[in-house]
Formats: structure tokens, sequence, C-alpha cells
């Protein structure tokens, strides 16, 4: 017995120094602090993160979140100063802003600001851009496998064809599909009335024998594997895709696209503000910026960036969503606790 | 005298019992009994337009979660909890009483075999079957490549592949107090009964079972109560098509934002999961044999 | 004749049965393995592209799952030393003497080991938000002791039920003190069950997600960024490292265990 404990022992010691050996050989940079970067799972490229961390010597430690809510409630159930840089959409920085709950941007730091086109500038949301950047914007889009699928699809009221049973992938984001559904209506993203939202939400059921899967974070994944021909997915998903597997097409719909642009903004707050306004200035760079669309090309508002990207980039309607589509989309407000209440509840039904 | 007394009685019981079992009870105390009685606190209160929780009394989170669509999930989430545990019973009792019945030495190894595969990490196990699964995965490959099917079939984000998920989970804790109880069976029993005339059958029925349903009711506990709770499985085999009540909390702790009702369907399962405690023990279930 | 045709009959089918049950056990830790020497470098990295090494050497450039699996040690680790020494100690002293509260403690003891984990991963994450603790290795540590030491407890138990108090009184008797018959007496006779105990919560320790994931803030154990790479297609290197922990675990058995393989035991 004695000498099976001690065996034990051993073979514990050594399983510890071993491992304490790989625990402190890592993390080579950090020399300027750190930064806790809270951002959207696959959207900001790692090459940029890298390329920042080498030339500022300050170790970024990044998190994901799937969708604003679940920003919106990590920022709530974490200590204050836990993140440093988040990277919200329109509708949650307008929250933020009410809340009080974002820090102001030092504008003289943020050098590299000409670079973005000034039609993403000033929004509804945050006049002036006192509190937010604009980083990567896009709509919710429609991706369909022409070798799969026969029917032609160009709204999104087609997905909701009883012959797509058991196809389609749709984001895992309730004010995504919700929104969807009301603009297959001819309703608007942020309906309130709760009669209206009765109907909407006979209308949102009736999609649920279409649904295989819910993923926000890659639905690119699903549909490059074949598992769901058609998918409601954000737009540079259904881009990758397509250089996945030719066969899938990007459709955006005619009636009216959910529409959203996430920007840089810093949580009231954070322990590393100056770093974080290194931080952001580096993401308005043309290189980072060129980085981040390479690897999620959404719709940039970096006219630097473009034009290193080039002709190619620019003319890809996949990749650079078309001006008009933006012109016809909606953006998402935010909506008052009863009528979220609402909204949850048929989001519980849809999924269960 | 009484002083002296009360000195020696406090260093020879007071101090000793306080040393012992003060941390304990402190941990105890503090991080579970305190958060337990909060969020049973939180259940009742409301949130504001900013989503905080306020602490003014209300039943509505309960009056919400009475409603017909929550009952489906919850009786979903049963059926899937309840489809698991017999699946488990299913496979786990005659694998125990094969592999507690061998004879030579091959015994321990065969056990250790049961136990190896979880200790990799739990999520990527899953995440293999999802692999394995797809319609690209190496089943639909190998179908395919026999002439079995022309088409890939569609094996995930269904309610079967979630319950496939959990009974992968979860088998262990079926097998291992099964495997305990069987070991401890008396082989000249089973040889009494079937010398005594008993065909295998009644040998099994009458004797074998009884003897082992301690080991089938704790495994069963053990599998069907966390079946309620493990969301990840049904996130990422289930493609969030059948959810259990572990995903609901989750949703309002996470994307839902409201605790007050994420904290009212947690005291709705604490309470499942005291009932079917309570069955437990009237049944005859040892608490300890749980934790062992 | 015919009863041994039947019996060698019924072996075939247990062994049938039993290669069954394994396969089904087995089958995702291939694919793990056989996904680690994958050479694909798209996501979601599901379908073979030829065989490599690479994402073992890959792997020592990503310093943050190695990192990750760092803490991951280290919490488990700390965990379970803490939470082995105090359940020892607790479950001696529950024993041992009689206290007002003793059945209070008892029940609250049953609750980490029944209750859905993520129930308690929300109750601490509620209690940790209200009195405003910053989330990160501190609060892991906390939520893994809490429910690490019950099964310390019970296997502990276990060990003292068959054990005889007169041996410590004989000690007492021979002039020992309480500290030196605590060293001597008590501990080697319940070093089973406390070794059990502990294995077991080590065991907890490093696979948890479901806790974990509520009270984790920026530090990232393992599993946790399991979880993550899970959202967007796990990769190789994932995988790389969960075989070089399968390989590790098996050695640790084997060594441990060797007189398993022994012929002659």
């Amino acid at each position: 017995m004695k000498k099976k404990i001690i065996s034990v022992v051993s073979a514990g010691a050594l399983l510890c120094s071993m491992l304490t050996g790989c625990g402190s050989s890592a993390g080579g940079s950090g020399d300027n602090g750190e930064l806790n970067v809270f951002v959207w799972t696959e959207y900001v490229s790692e090459s940029a993160i890298e390329a920042f961390e080498k030339e500022s010597g300050i170790k970024v430690n990044m998190s994901t979140y799937s969708s604003n809510e679940d920003l919106l409630a990590k920022l709530k159930s974490e200590s204050k100063g836990a993140y440093d840089v988040i990277l919200p959409s329109d509708y949650a920085v307008e929250y933020l802003i009410a809340q009080g709950n974002l820090e102001e941007l030092d504008k003289d730091r943020l050098t590299n600001l000409v670079n973005i086109d000034e039609t993403y500038l000033n929004e509804a949301y945050d006049p002036g851009n006192v509190y937010t950047v604009p980083y990567e914007g896009g709509v919710a889009c429609i991706a369909v496998n022409t070798s799969k699928v026969d029917k032609e699809i160009t709204s999104y009221a087609d997905l909701f064809d009883p012959s797509l049973e058991g196809q389609i992938v749709v984001l895992d984001d309730y004010r995504a599909v919700i929104g969807m559904t009301e603009r297959s209506m001819g309703l608007s993203m942020n309906e309130t009335d709760p009669a209206t939202l009765a109907e909407v939400e006979e209308k949102l059921l009736s999609l649920k024998n279409n649904i295989k899967l819910y993923d926000s974070d890659s639905p690119k994944s699903a549909l490059i594997s074949g598992d769901c021909s058609v998918g409601m997915v954000w737009s540079a998903e259904v881009a990758l895709s397509m250089e996945e597997n030719p066969d899938i097409k990007i459709v955006y719909p005619s009636d009216g696209a959910y529409v959203f642009l996430d920007n840089w903004a810093i949580p009231k707050g954070a322990k590393n503000y100056d770093n974080a306004m290194e931080f952001i200035n580096f993401m308005l760079s043309a290189e980072a910026a060129q980085m981040n669309i390479s690897d999620f090309p959404y719709l940039c508002p970096n006219t630097a960036a473009l034009e290193l990207m080039g002709e190619e980039y620019v003319n890809n309607e996949a990749k650079n969503v078309p001006a008009e589509v933006i012109e016809s989309g909606e953006f998402v407000s935010y909506l008052d606790t009863d009528t979220l209440a609402i909204y949850d509840d048929m989001w519980t039904k849809l999924k269960q | 005298m009484a002083g002296k007394r009360s000195k020696h009685e406090f260093r020879a019981n007071t101090l000793p019992a306080l040393l012992t079992v003060g941390p304990v009870t402190l941990v105890m105390v503090l991080l579970i009994a305190v958060p337990l009685i909060y969020v049973a606190v939180m259940s009742f209160c409301s949130i504001d337009e900013f989503y905080n929780v306020t602490f003014d009394f209300t039943l509505e989170n309960y009056v919400r979660l009475a409603n017909t669509d929550y009952l489906k999930i919850y009786a979903q989430s049963l059926i899937i909890a309840f489809l698991t545990t017999i699946i488990c019973i299913l496979i786990g009792y005659p694998f125990s009483y094969i592999i507690a019945r061998t004879k030579s030495r091959k015994k321990r190894i065969l056990y250790m075999l049961v136990i190896i595969p979880f200790w990799t990490n739990s999520l990527i196990r899953i995440y293999g079957w999802r692999t394995f699964l797809g319609s690209s995965g190496l089943l639909n490959a190998l179908l395919i490549k026999l002439k079995i099917v022309s088409e890939p079939i569609e094996f995930l984000y269904k309610q079967g592949t979630t319950i496939l998920g959990m009974v992968y989970c979860l088998i262990p804790f079926m097998i291992l107090p099964l495997y305990t109880a069987i070991e401890k069976l008396d082989g000249s029993l089973l040889e009494a009964s079937s010398d005594l005339g008993a065909k295998p059958v009644n040998t099994f029925i009458e004797v074998i079972l009884p003897l082992t349903s301690g080991g089938i009711f704790s495994g069963s506990l053990m599998v069907f109560i966390p079946c309620l709770g493990y969301f990840f499985v049904s996130d990422i085999l289930g493609g969030g098509n059948s959810d259990v009540i572990g995903n609901l909390i989750e949703r309002q702790f996470q994307s839902g934002n409201n605790w007050p009702l994420g904290a009212a369907l947690s005291i709705i399962l604490i309470i499942v999961t005291l009932i079917l405690v309570k069955i437990y023990q009237k049944l005859g279930g040892d608490m300890d044999s749980l934790g062992v | 004749m015919k009863r041994k045709k039947k019996a060698k009959r019924k072996k075939g089918l247990s062994f049938v049965f039993c290669a069954l049950v394994y396969l089904f056990l087995f089958l995702p830790i291939s694919v793990i393995v056989a996904n680690s020497f994958n050479a694909t470098t798209t996501k979601p990295y599901m379908s073979w592209k030829g065989f490599t090494f690479d994402w073992y050497i890959k792997l020592w450039e990503n310093s943050s799952l190695v990192d990750a699996f760092g803490t991951t040690m280290i919490i488990a680790i700390v965990s379970t030393l803490l939470a082995t020494v105090i359940g020892t100690l607790g479950a001696i002293g529950m024993y041992r003497y009689k206290f007002k509260g003793k059945a209070l403690i008892d029940g609250l003891l049953y609750i980490p080991v029944v209750i859905p984990e993520i129930v308690l991963g929300i109750s601490l994450l509620t209690i940790f938000a209200k009195i405003n603790i910053p989330r990160g290795m501190l609060t892991l540590i906390l939520a893994h002791v809490t429910f690490c030491i019950p099964f310390v407890i019970f296997n502990v138990r276990a060990r003292l039920s068959g054990y005889d108090n007169s041996i410590e009184e004989a000690s007492m008797d021979l002039g020992a003190n309480r500290l030196v018959t605590f060293f001597e007496i008590t501990l080697p006779v319940l070093a089973p069950g406390i070794l059990g105990g502990a294995l077991l919560a080590f065991t907890l320790s490093i696979d948890d997600v479901i806790i974990s994931y509520f009270v984790y803030g920026q530090t990232k154990t393992y599993p946790l960024k399991v979880m993550e790479s899970v959202k967007s297609g796990v990769a190789p290197d994932v995988n790389a490292l969960s075989t070089l922990v399968l390989i590790g675990t098996i050695l640790f058995v084997v060594l441990t265990q060797g007189d398993l393989f022994k012929k002659n035991r």
C-alpha cells in the first residue's frame, strides 16, 4: 500500500513540475501592461491583435461574446473595470450611453480616425462620436446552397416556405431572428405593440420546422460542411463560406435587411484607459483594418484599408455590402423591458 | 472550580471541534447556503429599465414560468433526462455485470478503460461526436463509401443527438455504482439459486435485481439530475432545438439578461432535484454513496 | 454438450456487447486524436486533408492555450489541496464531536453533490456580483474548493466508519499528545480515503466547465478555452493538447497502477 501511495505522489509531483514549467514559459510580451478586450466571436483578426502586441508591448487578453445581449449581461455581472475595450453594435451603444456606462474617447489620440468614411460617423446612436468609433458593419443576409435548394430565394419571407423544412441555420440572436420575421411581414424590427407582436409570434413559430441549427458564432461551419443548405447569417459568414463552397450564393433580402454597425468603445471604469485608446487607434489604422477585413470580410468604413484591398474587394458584393442594401435596411433599436419580455417569451417558444 | 472545568472542557472538546469543523462550516455556509438563499430572494425580485435587479417583491417571475410554453420545456427536459437514464441502465447494467463478474485480473483493466475517456475534457469529446456525425463527417463518409446510402444522413441537431451526448457524458455515473453493487454479489447465492432449480431469468429477477437495486437507484439519480442542467450538450449536439432547463437558466443569466427570472428557474430546478432525492431516500438510497 | 455450446455463445455475445460499449466510449476520443494530425487549415477543421505533426509544433506557439492549461492545473492543485485539508479535518470533526448545527452542515454537504452544477454556478455568480469580488483566479478557486469538499468528506467518512477509536486512546495513554496521535495514528489509517477523495476532487476540478463558466472573469481555464473554440470550430491544436493530456493520464495510470499489467500480482 505504502509503495502505491509513494508512486502516486511522485507521479503527481512529476506532473505538477511538468505543468508549472509550461505555465511559466508562455506569455512573452506584456512589458507595457495589459489590455482586456471583449469582442464578437469571429470578428477581430488574430494577426491584427498580434501586430498590436508586437508594436505596443501590451499583452492583449481577448474574450468573445455571441450577441449584444451577452455583452451587456457580462458588463453588468462582472465587477467594474473587468474590460477595457468592447465592440457593441448600434443599439447596444445607445443603451450603454443612456446608462452612463461608457468613457468618453480622447479624440486627440485617435489620429487614424481620418481613415473612416464620414457616412459612418455621427450616427444617431452616438452623435459626434463622443463615446465610440465605427469598426465594421454588415447585414443579416441569406445564404443559399444552390446545389441543394431549387427554390429561388430572394427575401426573408421566402425562408418561411415549408419546402425548406429542417434546412436552415439561423443566428442564435433573438433580435435578429424576430427582426427578420417582422421585416418579412412588412413591419419594423422594433415593433412594440403587443397585438402586432402576437401576429409576429405566430409567423415566427411557423419558422420552427425550417430551422435546423441556431448558431451565431460560426454559422459558416454548418453551411460549408453541408449540414445546412440555407442560412440567415451575418454577411461575412456567407462571404467566407462562398470561398470554401462555390455552390453557396449570397442573397440580400428584398424586404429590407437587418443592418448593424459595430463600434469600439471603452466601458466606464476601465483599468487600462491609455492602452485602450492606443488599441482603438491602432485598429483604425489602414493596416490593422486590412488584416481584419481580410479575415472577416464585412462592410468596412475604413477607406484607407479599402484602398489597400483594391478593386476586387470593393466590387465583391458579398464582402463589401452594396450601399443600397444598407439604405433599404433597418437598424435595431433598444426596447423597453415589457416589450423585451414579449420578445424573450417568443424566443423561448421558438426554441423549445 | 467550575471555571477550571469549563476551561478543560474548552480545550478538550470545543477547541478541537472548532478547529476541525470550523473551516468546512465557513465554506458551506458562505458559499452554499448564503448564495442559494440569495438566489431564492432574487427569484421574487424585479428588474428596472436597465435590467438591474431591484428588490421589490413580485410573484411575476413564477407566473411567467407557469406558462404552458415553459411547462413544455420542463416536460421536454424531463423526457430527455428520463430517456437518457433508461438508456444508461439498459447499456450500463449488462455491461457492469459482465466486467464485474470477470474472474481474471483483466477486470481492473476493463474497469480503468471505462474511466480513462472521462479524463479528457468533456466539451471536446462532445465536439468529437459532432465531427463524427456531421454531414461531411466520418460516419456519413463511411456509409456513402459502403454504398449504404447515397446522400448523407442528417444525424445532428435533433433531440436524439442530444440524448446521445447526455448518455455519453453521464454513463460512467451509472456504470460505477452498478459495478460496485454487482461486485458485492455473493457468487454462492447465485449458485444456490440455480441449484434449487431456478431459471436464470428468475434468479435475475428474484435474487440479483433486488440485491443490486441500490446501484440502479443511485446511478439513476446521478444521471437524471445532471441531465436537466447540461446546457452545453444540447447546445453543441442539439443545435439549440432541444433545450433543457439548464439552457433556460443559462440564457437568462447571459443574453436574456433577466437574473430574477433565471433565479426563479433555478429554484424550480432545485425543487425538482429535492423531489427526486426524496424519492431516492424513500427507495432506501444511501446519500453518502452518491459522493464516493 | 449442448450446454457447453450455449455457454460459449453467451460468452461470445457478452464479448461483442462489451466491445461495442468500449467502441462507444472511445469513439470520440479517437476522432480527437485523429484530428490532431489533420493537415486542414481552414475552419471548421472537419474534413480530412492529410497527415501532419504541425499542430503539435504550433501548440507551443499558441501560448494562450498552454497558458490556460497551466491555469487549470494551478487551480486544480490549489483547490484540491485546500479541499482535502478542509474536508479531512471536517470529516474527522464531524465524526468525533457533537455540536449544534451538525445536521445542517451535513445537509449542506449533499447540495453540491446532487444539485445540477448550473445552479451552483449561478448562485456563486450572483453572490460574487453582489459583494463585488472581481471574477478571476480567486473566485474560480473558491468555487472549485466548494464543490470539491463534499467528495473529500464522503470518502474520508467511508474510511472512518470502520475506524476503531481505541487505538487513538491507546496512543494517548502511552503518552503521545493529541497532535502526535493525529499525525502518527489517525492520518495513516485515513490515508486511502483522503487520497481517493483528493483524486476525485482533482478530476472534478480539471474538467469543470459549467461552474467555472459563470465565475471566470478574465482567467480562462482549459475547459473554458475549449468552450470558446467550440464556438468557431475546434482547431486541431486543441485536439493536439487533448491528445497529450490523454497520453499523460494513461501514463499516470500505468505508473500508479503498474501492478495491473504485471502477469503475477
